[in-house]
């Protein structure tokens, strides 16, 4: 090693508070990268497994409409055109001793060419499924955690009923992956069907066609026989459009996790400078030596890159930690929202690492550019001279000033553009971000000036000092200053959106949510009625004193443009409307028209994504084959990101083969009591199935339950950015005072007490910290603003009500200055115990 | 050889203009010692570092060795410096992170020189004991022994040297100032040193003035 980078290790080594806080930055920033990334990764695997599993080698599927496929279909298929290469399947989620596990019913008998590793060297476990009803397959690992041994028996619930079923076999996982195989029970189809209560039903026809010239024909002739609502689709692409769903959503996160990032960069380039700027004197000296601008660029540059490196490594390390929180957390989310993952685990894939620690090393690099550059500038009198740097960094901050101003010109001129574009959005608010903390150097140099001579006059000499150090060396504490503002002003700004959001949505809840009393069967998903209801029960429930009017809902997933949207039929009792919130449209006509069957209503974000208005033509996948409906009118929902359209049960019965209700709600007459009705409706439908019977009340708690639920990723993501900024400001104070060695110690020779110096220090951090968060609050709010407007609204179509407290403000406030006052803490104490020959002695 | 010609250096600050030297011209011979006396402000530090082409003068011509520094790029005027030339200050100015021996060492690597040579010079100042220690251990005058030594060790052809004993005490500086003057004449390094000090300036071959950026060789204008 040259002894010029042993001068510049050393110098690391000598100061290793500021080695580790550095390195614990650039760890923090890169371990929330790699965790959402991880994580997104892990469900997007989770997805392609629980498909691929049962997807097997088909080429294409035959699916129906909402309810499926008449079994007949797949006998002609095989009588009549004589297809050998399809198999039928139909399956169902239940829960089974608290886990959730997917149900399969094959035909091992078709299965060889599709999934063949279910029915091989099992031909005992196979013959018994096929003569036996209610016996299941599972794999060794399921088997394992749900504490069965093979011919247990153990009771699974399908929509509210239980049945008892029994594991006959359990097929290896001699498979390259056996994850795909976890929560996965194969039976055959008649099983199904029983304990779903399909019968004659599947779900899907799995194909094998080659890819040849012939394929064309094949499907013509497949086409002839088809039953309207059913189709063939490519096996790839129908899986393609179920993920497509979950994309605005990890997208958020991926940005989420990028601010951590930005915020990890302030710090290392508050660090780097530092480094740059105690060192200038030494740097100097290099350069009288004859050490050349390129050699000192190098020099910061190389070290930082070894900075980088162990703070990316040790972030892998961290993020891979953290990442299995966050996968449960997001696992849950998707579940709530979207469709049913029965794996939670984390998968580790070298592609986000190598990510993570490429992302990691370039941000380090890319902070210390600008200091290394800072650095090889350093003149050689330099070393004769002090302020010097002081100087050129104070009419830095002008220039700085001005190029956060183009910045946040730049942003609006994107913001105006007429664009839906979810990446220019993003572009919108970091450059937004970044200007505005470019910008805060200046005002802090401002308000400095603005308060110094009143504080002066209010306090003393000794406030003079203390604030006149901040704008002193504003190199430093600008950035200080900066990259704490930023950390809060995030927290403000997604505070702001989350509150608004939730305020949003509760006014939502209550205005859509009408009836008294909601029924349904218990679904995997807490938010979504999809399981059916017995038809006795709407019979008895209609008979229970006191229940004056019951409407019925139905909840299914349809296709639409080549996109999966939610499909909500709605059968009204006498004498109740339909009172949803409209966005377009007017009530007294839409309502009519919706009554009297003559189009759909359609949610704002459906609206939004498929840029649909009133009297426009929506097409729907319907069990008659695709059908355009007129749209009435356009409603607020908050429940469903992709979409839902609004349809009266009559009109759905026109369509939908499917007569089953999900959901039901009672209004009761004025004179009942809830709690007496809730047991009555219990009592009269205990031996049809199990059911939720929810008060208007519950349901709005769930849903907002479940709404903080989602947001909880976003809210660990929030505190780790502020973390990291905390990181950023004691490292920044520390290497302040370090800085100050000698100007405290002339200090404490003229007389101050150790007491008076930790009181000045504290009282720079907190002015320090105080004006981060004064700045934070309208960056915060700015923030908050993109986020609803641009972000929010690009990636949802969901239109919400900014709501600001006063709360949100004191917290940026309070957290500012506590962070600020505790990062000073530990620097003041030092600095007023170090003994005053020692810091003369310092330089 | 040191060659001047009519140089000056104007500092700006805002609109005030600041005449640090006017039109100095000067030339040393190689292997020469010139000491260069003024009161405080009068440019002496200015001088030395367009010397040594830490900083170029408004106008004027400054030629070391029949090279024009003026001309050179900064790259150029680095690499330069690093070959011919030796700095001393008042603050030893002592990279802190490396050892004695080190910090010697350092103008050799800089030059891919044998580093061998600098055990020798730390020898010659008498500090072959302290070449592992590290340079806030040790006094003003020891420090200054190894900033002779570093600026010495890759026998550079100019050596510039600024108050060299101004932060030591008599004994020290006097100690400090035979080695460099032995150092000096036995290499034949052209030295010119800025000082405030009789004993000093006792030492050079000639001695010169700096009068309000002027200069000039009459010593009796100077206040000891
Ligand atoms: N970077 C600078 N900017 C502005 N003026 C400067 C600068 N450097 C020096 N000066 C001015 O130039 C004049 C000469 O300065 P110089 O440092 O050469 O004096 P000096 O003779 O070395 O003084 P001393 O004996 O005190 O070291 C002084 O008036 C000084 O204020
Ligand atoms: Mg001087």
């Amino acid at each position: 090693m040259s002894s010029l980078s042993r001068a510049s290790l050393r110098y690391l080594w000598r100061h290793p508070w500021q080695l580790v806080l550095a390195v614990l930055g650039i760890a923090l920033g890169v371990a929330v990268v790699v965790s959402v990334d991880l994580t997104n990764e892990s469900v997007r695997r989770a997805f392609d497994l629980s498909v691929q599993a049962v997807a097997g080698e088909a080429s294409h599927q035959i699916i129906g409409g909402p309810s499926g496929l008449d079994e007949t279909l797949y006998t002609q298929l095989r009588v009549e055109l004589g297809m050998r290469d399809s198999a039928p399947l139909i399956d169902i989620y239940g829960k089974a001793r608290a886990s959730t596990l997917h149900v399969v019913g094959i035909d091992p008998l078709a299965e060889i060419p599709f999934r063949g590793r279910f029915v091989k060297q099992q031909d005992a476990a196979v013959r018994t499924l096929l003569s036996t009803p209610g016996t299941v397959l599972m794999d060794a690992s399921t088997a394992r955690r749900l504490d069965l041994s093979v011919d247990d028996r153990f009771k699974i619930t399908v929509g509210g009923h239980a049945h008892e079923i029994q594991l006959v076999g359990l097929f290896g996982s001699h498979d390259s992956n056996p994850a795909a195989l976890d929560s996965l029970v194969i039976t055959d189809i008649a099983t199904v069907q029983a304990i779903s209560n399909q019968p004659g039903r599947l779900s899907r026809i799995d194909l094998k066609l080659r890819n040849d010239n012939g394929t064309a024909a094949v499907l013509k002739r497949i086409h002839s026989i088809l039953q309207p609502g059913a189709r063939v689709v490519d096996a790839e692409s129908r899986s393609h459009a179920l993920l497509q769903m979950t994309r605005a959503f990890r997208t958020n996160l991926t940005a989420m996790s990028l601010l951590a990032l930005v915020v990890g960069m302030f710090l290392i380039y508050n660090t780097v400078t530092f480094a740059v700027l105690q060192r200038r004197g030494l740097i100097a000296s290099l350069r009288l030596l004859g050490v050349t601008r390129g050699q000192v660029f190098r020099l910061i540059l190389g070290e930082t890159l070894l900075l980088g490196l162990i703070g990316s490594v040790l972030g892998l390390l961290i993020g891979f930690t953290l990442a299995q929180g966050l996968v449960h957390l997001v696992t849950r989310t998707v579940n709530d929202h979207y469709f049913v993952l029965t794996v939670g685990e984390l998968v580790i894939m070298p592609w986000p690492l190598l990510k993570g620690l490429a992302l990691g090393v370039v941000a380090t690099l890319l902070a210390a550019l600008l200091p290394a550059v800072e650095a090889a500038r350093t003149e050689p009198h330099a070393a004769l001279q002090r302020s010097g740097i002081e100087v050129r960094a104070r009419s830095l901050v002008p220039r700085l000033a001005m190029t956060g101003l183009a910045l946040t010109l730049g942003a609006l001129v994107l913001l105006v553009l007429p664009s839906r574009s979810l990446l220019l959005g993003f572009a919108v608010l970091f450059l937004m971000i970044l200007g505005l903390t470019l910008m805060s150097p200046l005002v802090v140099s401002w308000l400095t000036h603005a308060v110094l001579p009143l504080a002066g006059r209010l306090f003393g000499i000794q406030t003079r000092l203390a604030l006149g150090g901040v704008v002193a060396s504003l190199s430093r504490t600008g950035v200080a200053i900066a990259a704490l503002m930023l950390a809060v002003a995030t927290t403000v700004g997604v505070g702001v959106m989350v509150d608004s959001f939730r305020s949003t949505v509760e006014q939502w809840l209550s205005s859509t949510l009408r009836a008294d009393l909601y029924v349904s069967a218990p679904g995997l998903s807490t938010i979504r009625p999809e399981m059916a209801l017995d038809m006795a029960v709407l019979e008895r429930v209609r008979e229970v004193p006191g229940v004056a009017a019951i409407s019925t809902g139905s909840q299914i997933m349809v296709e639409s443009d080549g996109r999966l949207i939610e499909l909500f039929a709605l059968g009204l009792g006498h004498s109740i409307l339909p009172r949803y919130p409209l966005k377009a449209g007017d009530p007294g006509q839409v309502w009519p028209a919706f009554l009297a069957n003559r189009g759909v209503l359609i949610s704002e974000p459906l609206a939004w994504h498929q840029r649909l208005t009133i009297g426009d033509l929506i097409p729907i996948h319907t069990d008659t084959g695709i059908r355009a409906f007129p749209v009435l009118g356009i409603y607020y929902d908050y429940s469903s990101e992709q979409g839902e359209v609004l349809m009266q049960r009559s009109l759905y019965e026109q369509h939908f083969e499917d007569h089953a209700v999900s959901a039901l709600g009672l209004y009761l007459s004025p004179d009942a009591d809830l709690q007496r009705v809730i047991e009555l409706v219990r009592d009269a439908t205990l031996d049809t199935q199990y059911l939720m019977v929810r008060s208007n009340r519950t349901v709005r708690e769930t849903s907002l339950a479940i709404f903080d639920r989602t947001f909880a990723v976003t809210n660990v993501l929030r505190l780790l950015a502020v973390i990291v900024a905390f990181i950023g400001i004691l490292s920044a104070f520390m290497a302040l005072q370090l800085e100050r060695v000698r100007e405290l110690g002339v200090l404490r020779a003229t007389g101050f007490t150790p007491g008076q110096v930790t009181g000045m220090v504290t009282a720079q951090t907190g002015f320090m910290g105080f004006t981060a968060g004064l700045l934070a609050i309208p960056t915060g709010l700015v923030l908050a603003e993109i986020l609803i407007e641009v972000i929010n609204r690009r990636s949802f179509g969901w239109s919400m009500k900014t709501v600001v407290s006063a709360d949100v403000f004191l917290q940026a406030l309070a957290l500012a200055l506590v962070a600020a006052i505790l990062a000073g803490l530990y620097p003041g104490w030092r600095m007023a115990h170090t003994p005053t020959a020692r810091a003369l002695r310092q330089e | 050889m040191i060659q001047l010609h009519n140089l000056s250096r104007t500092y700006r600050e805002g609109q005030c203009k600041r005449e640090a030297l006017r039109s100095v011209s000067l030339t040393v011979a190689r292997g020469e010692v010139v000491a260069l006396l003024g009161r405080s402000g009068s440019g002496k530090s200015t001088l030395l570092n367009l010397i040594g082409g830490i900083d170029l003068p408004s106008t004027g011509e400054v030629i070391i060795d029949s090279q024009v520094l003026n001309r050179m790029s900064e790259y150029e005027r680095t690499l330069f410096r690093r070959r011919r030339v030796g700095f001393i200050y008042q603050f030893f100015n002592l990279i802190p992170t490396l050892t004695v021996l080190e910090n010697v060492q350092l103008p050799l690597e800089l030059n891919f020189l044998d580093v061998e040579r600098a055990d020798q010079l730390l020898d010659k100042v008498g500090l072959t004991d302290y070449r592992d220690t590290y340079p806030d251990r040790l006094s003003g005058g020891e420090q200054q022994r190894v900033a002779i030594a570093r600026a010495l060790v890759h026998e550079p052809t100019v050596l510039l040297a600024d108050e060299p004993t101004g932060n030591l005490d008599a004994e020290s500086g006097r100690l400090v100032l035979g080695l460099l003057g032995d150092l000096v004449r036995v290499q034949g390094t052209t030295l010119v040193v800025v000082t405030h000090s009789r004993k000093v300036a006792e030492l050079a071959d000639r001695i010169f003035v700096l009068d309000d950026g002027r200069l000039t060789d009459r010593i009796d204008e100077v206040i000891w």
